[in-house]
């Protein structure tokens, strides 16, 4: 009844405020209890990776330790129940910074790129959440990785890595302008060839693949941090295939801005087909708007302000100093069918120019384009010192949950109780062969009269990433239209895919309904 | 700029006849202020608060500082207290046998952590790195007592010039820099916000003007001439110094673009512009091995004449409010117009560069001489190339015009501000550091 309810309403053109999901936080009774500790080398990173290595479907948590222990947490949620994990002892290890869940040999088991202070690690799912360091020749080198993207180039049969560094950890007195070089991983055989430099590099605090002109020739954006480089900027690389990588230029269009960038969040939030750019920073945050994809230059605009998307200070708790921005996430967590977005908060280390009370945002999309501050009324405006996070529906109830990384507290993860907004249906892709989880595929949903994009990524974010049920809220919608766009560039049909479903995705066949439990 | 021209001005600390050891010691003091100001350019660039009417202050009180360390053992050496407003006596040495180094470093790392509390945890590891290794620099071969008591005097000399600090009205910084409410002018010429930065919708320190200057007796006490007065009619004055700030920009060379760039300063991505000229001072100070006291005497007016520059040119900006040129040309030329640089969140009259770079350039030729040339690298690490100026008064005008390349003030800004600066720099000049 309630959610017929609430539907009805959303029918309504009186009603203008988005409706605010509920969370109610499971932190104490989930069985989550790990810390991202550590001093000045574990500032940045903090991150968690949600992924399903027990086939039950539902996401695994992995979370970095820092200084401390990574742990991994078997999923024990029942289906939209109490939020439940149980830690094991896989992956525990010490100077995680992040990680990335990554099927990198295409064998149908997840398999987790770790980020490390030190030595990065690929480690291989053998299944039923067990791990072996792979023998991939993957060089782990020996730095402090900060950012995480992939993707598979045309024509490969193994993906291609790219991993972003950030300081000299062994510059005391002069560390700025340290910042140690990016590292691409291309594929040699069935491994990684040795990487190549991306320089200049400049502190990379995120990395995304992304199609940002819809060329189907993916290109790399790169967050930086301005704290530490020197010449530095935000950037975006060419990856074309067999070439070295080229930095796009002033003469392509590209501008400079320099920000504190520490987190990336890509979407088609103004359902023009082309894909849209939150980046995080210190105070203000950007909204990045592709200005005439006409023109075919990487000219963006910054509509943060307009958008009600700056997210510069603290929203509440008393504390109005300018806020610091790590993970964002795009996501409809009220399934009203217009994307959301989460932002982690948290001050870097006693830096008392910043809120040191800097409460996480939840920040609803209206269909106006602008977005509603929610975070206190949706209950997960922590005070922790916030760096990565997860928004992702953990008991698989179709309703979004929240997991975030906490500085020197423990983790913290909140089960969405309340009532939807709307309709919701959620599909995972797969497809045979390499690359099974078709990264670098498109979903595109049909919105009325327009068409909304959706890249399949892994990367982004701040040192946390997921992969699995793809989500999409559907308003008062019944169905979903929703076709693919292959990596391999071939559209598949358009489908109507009934609300309310688990829907597994392949080229070359029906959808497959999936049930949980 | 010949060796002959800065052996001659070095002369008064030059001939002060020293022992072997006295020169060694001399040596280490002047590596130990260089040190401990190459990292307070970073710690500017870092410091969030710290933008450029705020970092000139820090550099000012640190000069001092320096300068009075060294002036409490040294006899040719006169201290600044009694000259700049409100600061008394510091504390005179009750040992003989102190040593300058320990006592020079120690009143640096006590006013640094203080006037840099605010950074972040990589500058804070950075002056705990730097006060290590400067303790061990200036300490190495001391001995333990006169170590101890040289510490104590350094210590004390930067409390009494903290102390005297706190109470200048500019020492404590909110919301970095940014008022959180603000009512706008309703005056067709008013200032207007310019970006869509949500933080920067007030203007920058509104209440600057209000702080105790260092030399200048008061904040308008260096004042400039009204701008020409407003018109939005094609053909007036001000219409045209608009139109020429939008056809200087449709037109720039690469030269004069490079020009915009090299003396734009933003602060949190450089030194700021006061600190621009502080990297000058040590590019020279390193270059042409200046002694020590010349070096310090040099930053303190410096410091001086850069903080007061910033209060002057403040009380200006806020007495007449002036728009900035994108605001103008977008409303009445060209309402698509972008400058090359990212206009300043503040008035536009007068400018603040020119101001700034008037005064520092009047010090700076007061202090090495009218016609000294000199390399200026201080944006090879950001890529820059390196620039030659033949003199200091050259460099100012060039920083002046810079802002006219850039699109974000008009002529008539940087004119006046070059000329206020050069009033104010003469306070500072006028300052005496050596008997």
């Amino acid at each position: 009844m309630m959610r017929a309810l609430v539907l009805l309403a959303l029918a309504s053109p009186a009603l203008a405020e988005p409706v605010v999901p509920v969370f109610t936080e499971e932190t104490a009774v989930s069985g989550l209890a790990t810390s991202f500790e550590g001093d000045w080398e574990y500032m940045v990173g903090g991150g968690v990776a949600a992924f399903d290595c027990s086939g039950d479907g539902k996401p695994e948590l992995f979370l970095s330790g820092g200084a401390g222990t990574s742990a991994l947490y078997l999923n024990r949620s029942p289906v939209g129940g109490a939020l439940a994990f149980e830690r094991t002892g896989a992956l525990e290890m010490e100077a995680v910074l992040g990680a990335y869940p990554l099927d990198v040999d295409s064998d149908g088991e997840m398999d987790l790129v770790i980020l490390r202070l030190g030595e990065n690690r690929v480690m291989r799912g053998l299944g039923d959440c067990r791990f072996d360091p792979a023998d991939w020749g993957f060089d782990g080198g020996d730095a402090w990785s900060t950012a995480f993207a992939a993707i598979w180039e045309r024509g490969q049969d193994w993906p291609t890595l790219a991993i972003g560094n950030y300081v000299d950890r062994k510059e005391e007195a002069f560390p700025w302008g340290s910042c140690t070089d990016n590292w691409l991983h291309r594929p040699e055989g069935r491994g990684f060839a040795p990487p190549i430099p991306l320089t200049p590099s400049f502190c990379a605090l995120s990395m995304i693949f992304t199609d940002w002109n819809r060329s189907g020739q993916w290109a790399l954006r790169v967050s930086n941090d301005r704290e530490y480089y020197k010449g530095g900027q935000e950037q975006m690389w060419h990856l074309e295939p067999g070439a070295a990588p080229r930095l796009y230029s002033e003469q392509e269009g590209w501008k400079r801005l320099r920000i504190w960038g520490m987190g990336i969040a890509a979407a088609d939030v103004n359902r023009d087909g082309y894909q849209d750019y939150f980046l995080t920073s210190m105070a203000d945050n950007k909204l990045q708007f592709l200005k005439d994809p006409a023109s075919g230059l990487p000219d963006y605009a910054d509509l943060a302000f307009k958008s009600g998307v700056t997210a510069h200070r603290p929203y509440t708790g008393g504390d109005f100093k300018p806020s610091t921005a790590w993970h964002p996430q795009f996501a409809d967590v009220n399934n009203d069918g217009w994307l959301d977005l989460f932002v982690a908060k948290g001050n870097v280390a006693k830096m008392p120019d910043f809120a040191a009370l800097d409460p996480n945002n939840l920040l609803l999309g209206r269909p106006d384009g602008t977005f509603v501050e929610a975070g206190d009324r949706a209950g997960v405006a922590s005070m922790g010192i916030a760096r990565g996070a997860q928004v992702v529906d953990l008991n698989l109830d179709g309703l979004l949950d929240l997991v975030v990384v906490n500085r020197w507290e423990p983790a913290q993860v909140w089960r969405q109780t309340g009532a939807s907004g709307g309709n919701w249906v959620q599909v995972r892709l797969e497809q045979d062969g390499v690359n099974r989880d078709a990264i670098g595929a498109v979903v595109e949903i049909r919105r009325g009269e327009v068409v909304e994009r959706h890249e399949v990524v892994s990367g982004g974010g701040h040192a946390s990433g997921g992969m699995g049920w793809l989500h999409f809220g559907l308003g008062a919608e019944t169905a979903a239209e929703m076709r693919v766009i292959w990596p391999d560039g071939g559209a598949g049909d358009w489908l109507e895919l009934p609300e309310g479903t688990f829907q597994i995705l392949r080229p070359d066949g029906e959808p497959m309904g999936w049930a949980p439990g | 700029m010949t060796l002959h021209r800065r052996t001659l001005l070095a002369l008064p600390f030059l001939v002060l006849a020293r022992p072997a050891l006295a020169a060694d010691r001399a040596e280490v003091s002047r590596e130990v202020l260089l040190m401990w100001h190459r990292l307070i350019l970073e710690l500017v660039r870092h410091t969030a608060t710290y933008v450029p009417p705020v970092a000139a202050r820090a550099f000012a009180y640190i000069g001092i500082t320096a300068h009075e360390a060294l002036a409490t053992g040294n006899p040719r050496l006169v201290s600044l207290a009694g000259q700049v407003n409100g600061l008394t006596g510091v504390p005179a040495r009750t040992e003989s046998d102190l040593d300058a180094p320990c006592v020079l470093h120690a009143a640096l790392q006590v006013a640094v952590r203080e006037l840099f509390a605010n950074t972040g945890p990589t500058g804070q590891r950075a002056m705990e790195a730097m006060g290590r290794r400067m303790g061990e620099r200036a300490g190495a071969g001391i001995g333990a007592g006169v170590m101890e008591r040289s510490v104590a005097h350094g210590q004390a000399v930067a409390r009494h010039i903290l102390a005297w600090s706190r109470e200048d009205g500019g020492a404590v910084i909110e919301n970095m820099g940014f008022p959180m409410e603000y009512t706008p002018g309703t005056r067709p010429q008013d200032w207007v916000p310019t970006n869509l930065i949500r933080l920067q919708q007030a203007p920058l320190l509104p209440q600057w003007a209000t702080c105790r200057p260092f030399a200048i007796p008061t904040a308008d006490a260096c004042d400039a001439p009204p701008p020409p007065a407003y018109d939005e009619a094609a053909g007036s004055e001000f219409h045209s110094h608009a139109l020429e700030v939008y056809e200087t920009a449709r037109g720039l060379t690469d030269e004069q673009k490079l020009i915009a760039r090299f003396w734009s300063d933003d602060p949190m991505l450089t030194p700021t512009p006061a600190g621009h000229w502080i990297a000058i001072v040590l590019q020279i100070a390193e270059r042409d091995a200046l002694p020590v006291e010349l070096v310090s005497s040099t930053l303190a007016k410096l410091g001086v004449a850069q903080a007061d520059a910033f209060i002057s040119c403040w009380s200006t900006k806020f007495r007449y409010n002036l728009l900035r040129p994108v605001t103008y040309i977008r409303r009445h030329i060209d309402p698509s117009w972008e400058p090359l640089l990212i206009t300043p969140p503040f008035p536009e009259y007068t400018s603040g560069h020119s101001t700034q770079s008037g005064a520092a350039s009047t010090v700076l030729a007061a202090m090495l001489g009218e016609d000294f040339a000199f390399d200026d690298e201080t944006h090879v690490d950001e890529g820059l190339p390196v620039r030659r100026f033949p003199s200091f008064a050259a460099a100012a005008e060039e920083a002046a015009i810079s802002r006219l390349y850039g699109g974000i003030h008009f002529r008539f800004g940087n004119e006046a501000g070059l000329a206020q600066g050069r009033q104010v720099g003469a306070y500072a000049a006028a300052l005496r550091t050596e008997a």
